[in-house]
């Protein structure tokens, strides 16, 4: 049953001319369950949180929540819904504790019910020692916790997580992860952005992957790796003649595509284990000499790769 | 316990404003520069610009240092020496607070004195002066009195020039008498007797005090409509009532501007996520700029009440005037804010506005200008009703004195938060 | 030395493009310079003053006609009640109670009293009180004689008219009062006011204490955007990159102050040019000694500017101490009102402060004439402080938070 129902969303920013930040997106989130929206900056990841935040108005399409529309029932959607936005959106000068009980009363919460869900937030995110001090006296990734704590107050139904581990160390990444994970454990519905593929990978119980503000694939993380015929990725760097050598090994049987990335040739191939020795042979053939080989088996960067022509960078 | 059960929604929208606007408060008083500016600079400008004024209920003006000369030679047949006389009435104990005399021995000395910054003024009286007042001839020369001033220092020039026109118009009255009794005389058929007659007038003249305090000019301040009484205002109430709306518009400017400051720190659009409406949010925002500088404006008349004895007048005009002079400050930071985008250009611009309107608006002038075209063109501005209101509370008036002074500036406060909210919900909604 | 240029050619050339600053360094302080030159009367408008009057004896006609013909005043006679409420709508500057039995009162050579009712600290109506006592004052003094003659040369005789005593003392008093009026329109002895220096100076009006006040008061004024620029400088770390360069601490110190001073001196050329021409406050009577006062201003204002970026972390913190310190400074040193007016602790006080001596030397130069000896001392002092702040700021300066 889903609970996040996005269909044909677009926003145009500065219509008619303006950028089309995200061109006819659709996916849907079914109940308890982790979707991660996968892509480069600037993919329009942002502005579909935004639109489903209610921040924006959607230019077409429309997305319902909880039953609710964005964009006719924007109050019902926000009382369904926590937001943790990119950056942390506290107040510095003030505690954690009073970030807590001011945010609580923005949801609505008041008396004991508040100072309790303060209280079990406070829990969840480990700062029960530290809800005396000023945010602004935490490490990025204490502010990071308080920065979800704010959004999970008043039980959301859904909970939108964008980017919530950009530029921390991997210490605090784990724990907000572990996090997420409990939290969809209790039942909780996650929206999550992220350009990591590892994250998405880890995470997610189903994967959108977007680019140019298109949904260019959606499904769990089996489901896309098998869409792109279980290709494996080859690395390999030559002494020299590069561009020679990569004409000839796309006609290597067993290579679907090559292409070069960075001073080295990028192969996917249907078995690394058959297509390895030719690549060497048709390599002492041209008198190249190989330095270095990487061997990946599929994953969702590939995924991206095969089908944008493009490395999905950190 | 789950996490994804929902929570019901049902404090009012008051109470979340209410939040809104504690939150902004208890930062304001968490913030020492803020502080500063919006306690600590009227207070201390005020204590200042009293302490400059003596404080008190009138100007304590430094006593003026007069160097003298005193050329006079004397004439022959009168014991007097009008010289020594205007020198003495300089020097008597009652005006010693106001001028301080030296002696000089000659008058190029007593310029010289001037010309060094060491004296004000210096007068420099005549050889003739005794001989021309007590010619007896009706077509005397006349003696003239030299006040050499240093043109800076106005006022110590006309304080002196105040003291010795008063002990010569002692000489020209007693003149006069002299010569209307020598001419009464004379119509009288009596003309042998004159000059003897004129010699007596003269001396009654002088023995009945002269023209010396003949004529008093009392000051006071006016009176209320329907008030028996008035109380004069001290100059520190005045000042310090000027400071205060002056730098309210600085406390309003602070938390108004935290609407670009949390716009840019990602907490504005992270309160639109939640189910509190945009109109609630906007509204507590608004409701914290009047909430600080409520009391701002408190913590000042406190303040002014404890430290300078101020005493402000009747508890509930007080409140009034406080009130709307806190909705205009509100309503002004608001519209400064709705028309900027960037936070320093919020402080830039807002002081420029806040000093012109108080420039234009009499804050830094208090009642100095009354009267004048100056006076009117105060009224321009809200601050200048509200100052006025102040003064007239200040003397005792009431509720129904300052009905006007209330009206305007709420009008004007009214005028700038309409504006600042329809621009605000066109940025925002 | 050459990098010194650079940077303070640098920050010069920042400040220029910022339109904001222009209005706070150019704008503001003329428009403040007309507003408080016309308050000190630099206008030549009477001053309206309502008269009641409740005495009818000659005196009060008299002091009531002398007040009409006044330059300083310009009369209206009204109720007592309307002269109160127009004192009390800010319509006149005061108004002038002539109290039932004031002639009587000077007849019978008792002290007679006016009442001038007036809002507390108007400088408007100090000058009618001024001019009031001035006027009342021979008017006093012609009664007086009149009495006096009459009382010593006695009453004309009556012989068979069958006047009484109190008609013919009227009728003497009627001969006397002219003929004493007469000898005070020609006084033996007056005095005659020669203001020092003026032969070489121009004789003050409101812009010549409001000028160079309000040049002070925004010069010190300046250091906000100055000193905003630092502490920016310093947040976004180019002070820490600059120090990665070749420059030197101090160079890079020296090139701040450099820049500062550059900033204000030509705020001060602007605003001294737009005294001159726009006010017609003569500044240009002795230029070697206006240069040396422009130097110790724009000296002392930079430093402090210095030393006040030097100390302060957050752009809030320098606006609020700019704000106070410039306009506690700006008011000690009479920039606001001649300190001739505060008591003499006050005086005190401002004469410790650099900025007091350097507008006493600005007065100086345009009303009397000074030369270059003349305000030597004013620019020691200035010279003093600034290195004092100086080696502060040079102490205290951080190149990051």
């Amino acid at each position: 049953m889903s609970i996040v129902e996005v269909q044909e969303l677009c926003k145009q920013y500065d219509p008619p001319k303006g950028v089309l930040a995200v061109d006819g997106v659709s996916f849907h989130i079914d109940k308890g369950e982790i979707f991660s929206l996968l892509g480069p900056n600037g993919a329009g990841k942002s502005t579909t949180i935004s639109m489903l935040s209610c921040l924006l108005r959607p230019s077409g399409g429309d997305a319902l929540v909880d039953g609710h529309s964005v964009v006719t029932d924007s109050q019902a959607v926000k009382e369904a819904i926590g937001v943790v936005p990119q950056d942390i959106a506290l107040y510095p000068d003030m505690s954690a504790r009073e970030n807590l009980l001011f945010w609580g009363k923005m949801y609505g919460l008041a008396g004991a019910e508040l100072h309790a869900r303060v209280d079990e937030v406070l829990e969840l995110i480990t700062l029960v020692d530290r809800q005396k001090d000023r945010v602004e006296k935490f490490s990025g990734g204490m502010k990071r916790r308080v920065n979800i704590g704010v959004a999970l107050l008043h039980k959301p139904r859904v909970l939108y997580l964008d980017e919530p581990t950009v530029g921390i160390d991997p210490q605090s990444r784990r724990s907000i992860l572990d996090g997420i994970l409990a939290l969809r454990d209790q039942g909780m519905t996650i929206l999550y952005t992220t350009h990591y593929m590892a994250e998405a990978q880890e995470l997610s119980d189903r994967i959108g992957i977007v680019d140019h503000g298109k949904m260019i694939a959606v499904g769990t993380n089996e489901e896309l790796v098998r869409s792109v015929g279980e290709e494996a990725h080859v690395e390999l760097s030559v002494d020299h003649y590069l561009e020679g050598m990569v004409e000839r090994w796309a006609d290597v049987p067993g290579v679907t595509k090559a292409m070069i990335d960075e001073e080295r040739a990028v192969l996917l191939v249907q078995d690394a284990n058959e297509v390895l020795p030719r690549l060497f042979e048709a390599a002492a053939a041209a008198g190249s000499r190989i330095t270095e080989v990487n061997v990946t088996e599929p994953n969702l960067e590939m995924v991206f790769l095969h089908l944008t022509g493009r490395a999905l960078r950190e | 316990m789950g996490w994804a059960e929902g929570a019901p929604h049902n404090d009012p929208a008051v109470s979340r404003i209410l939040a809104i606007a504690w939150k902004d408060l208890r930062s304001t008083m968490r913030n020492v520069p803020a502080l500063a500016m919006m306690l600590v600079a009227p207070l201390a400008l005020a204590a200042l610009l009293g302490f400059a004024f003596g404080g008190g209920q009138s100007f304590s003006i430094s006593a003026t240092k007069v160097a003298v000369a005193n050329a006079d030679t004397g004439t022959a047949g009168v014991a007097e020496n009008a010289g020594n006389v205007v020198v003495g009435v300089m020097k008597s104990p009652d005006l010693r607070d106001i001028i301080t005399v030296g002696d000089k021995p000659s008058a190029a000395a007593a310029r010289t004195s001037v010309d060094d910054g060491k004296s004000t003024t210096a007068v420099i009286i005549p050889a003739d002066l005794s001989a021309a007042i007590f010619a007896t001839s009706p077509t005397a020369p006349m003696a003239v009195v030299e006040l050499y001033e240093n043109p800076t220092q106005e006022i110590g020039g006309a304080i002196t020039e105040s003291i010795v026109g008063q002990a010569l118009l002692g000489f020209n009255g007693a003149r006069a008498a002299a010569l209307a009794a020598s001419g009464l005389a004379t119509a009288n058929g009596d003309g042998e007797r004159a000059g003897k007659l004129a010699q007596q007038a003269a001396e009654t003249y002088m023995r009945d005090g002269g023209a010396a305090a003949a004529v008093s000019v009392a000051q006071r301040a006016p009176r209320l409509p329907g008030g028996e009484s008035t109380k004069d205002v001290g100059v520190t109430g005045t000042i310090l009532a000027g400071m205060m709306i002056f730098f309210m518009f600085f406390g309003a400017n602070n938390v108004a501007r935290t609407i670009i400051d949390e716009d840019r720190a990602g907490t504005l659009p992270r309160l639109f996520t939640t189910p509190t409406s945009r109109h609630t949010i906007l509204g507590g925002k608004y409701s914290s700029v009047f909430v600080t500088v409520t009391v701002q404006a408190v913590i000042l008349l406190v303040a002014g009440r404890l430290i300078f004895s101020i005493d402000w007048g009747r508890l509930d005009a007080v409140a009034a005037l406080t009130l709307v002079a806190a909705a205009v400050a509100s309503g002004l930071a608001l519209l400064v804010i709705s028309l900027v985008r960037t936070p320093a250009q919020a402080g830039a611009i807002g002081a420029g506005v806040y000093l012109v309107l108080a420039l234009v608006g009499g804050n830094f002038t208090g009642t100095a200008a009354a009267g004048g075209t100056y006076a009117q063109i105060q009224k321009l501005t809200p601050n200048g009703w509200l100052l006025q209101g102040w003064d007239a509370v200040m003397r005792g008036g009431g509720l129904a004195d300052i009905g006007l002074n209330l009206l305007v500036p709420l009008l004007f406060a009214v005028a700038f938060f309409a504006v600042a909210a329809l621009r605000f919900r066109k940025r925002y909604a | 030395m050459k990098r010194i240029w650079t940077l303070a050619s640098k920050d010069f050339l920042e400040t220029r493009r910022d339109r904001l600053a222009l209005l706070f360094t150019v704008v503001m302080p003329l428009a403040f310079t007309a507003f408080f030159g016309l308050m000190f009367g630099g206008g030549s408008d009477r001053l309206p003053l309502a008269i009641s009057s409740a005495d009818h004896g000659a005196p009060a006609t008299q002091l009531v006609s002398a007040l009409a013909r006044s330059g300083v005043v310009k009369t209206e006679m009204m109720t007592k009640d309307d002269a109160e409420k127009a004192v009390d709508d800010n319509k006149v500057a005061a108004a002038l109670e002539i109290p039932a039995g004031f002639s009587a009162a000077l007849a019978a050579g008792r002290p007679a009293e006016l009442t001038l009712v007036s809002t507390a600290g108007s400088s408007g109506a100090q000058t009618v009180q001024t001019e009031v006592s001035a006027l009342a004052g021979p008017l006093a003094a012609g009664e007086r004689a009149a009495q006096a003659a009459v009382a010593v040369a006695g009453t004309p005789p009556g012989g068979d008219s069958g006047a009484s005593a109190q008609d013919l003392k009227d009728a003497a008093l009627l001969m006397a009062r002219p003929l004493a009026a007469q000898s005070l329109a020609q006084p033996v002895a007056t005095v005659r006011v020669v203001e020092a220096g003026t032969a070489a100076g121009q004789i003050p009006n409101g812009f010549v204490l409001s000028s160079p006040g309000m040049l002070v008061n925004f010069i010190l004024f300046s250091l906000l955007t100055a000193g905003i620029a630092l502490i920016q400088e310093r947040r976004n770390f180019t002070l820490q990159r600059l120090m990665t360069t070749r420059v030197r601490r101090w160079e890079l110190i020296a090139g701040k102050a450099v820049g500062m001073f550059a900033l204000t001196f030509v705020q001060q050329i602007i605003l001294i040019g737009a005294g001159q021409l726009l006010f017609g406050v003569d500044y240009l009577r002795d230029p070697a000694a206006l240069l040396l006062m422009m130097v110790a201003l724009s000296l002392f204002a930079s430093t402090l500017g210095l030393l006040l970026a030097a100390v302060l972390s957050s752009e809030q913190a320098m606006i609020a101490t700019t704000v106070i310190v410039s306009m506690s400074v700006a008011a000690l040193s009479g920039a606001w009102f001649p300190l001739e007016i505060t008591g003499p602790a006050f005086q005190f006080v401002g004469h410790l402060l650099p900025t007091a001596w350097i507008l006493d030397g600005l007065r100086g130069i345009i009303v009397r004439g000074f030369g270059v000896a003349d305000v030597l001392p004013a620019f020691g002092v200035a010279l003093a402080w600034s290195a004092a702040l100086f080696a502060l700021a040079v102490w205290r300066f951080r190149l990051s938070d």
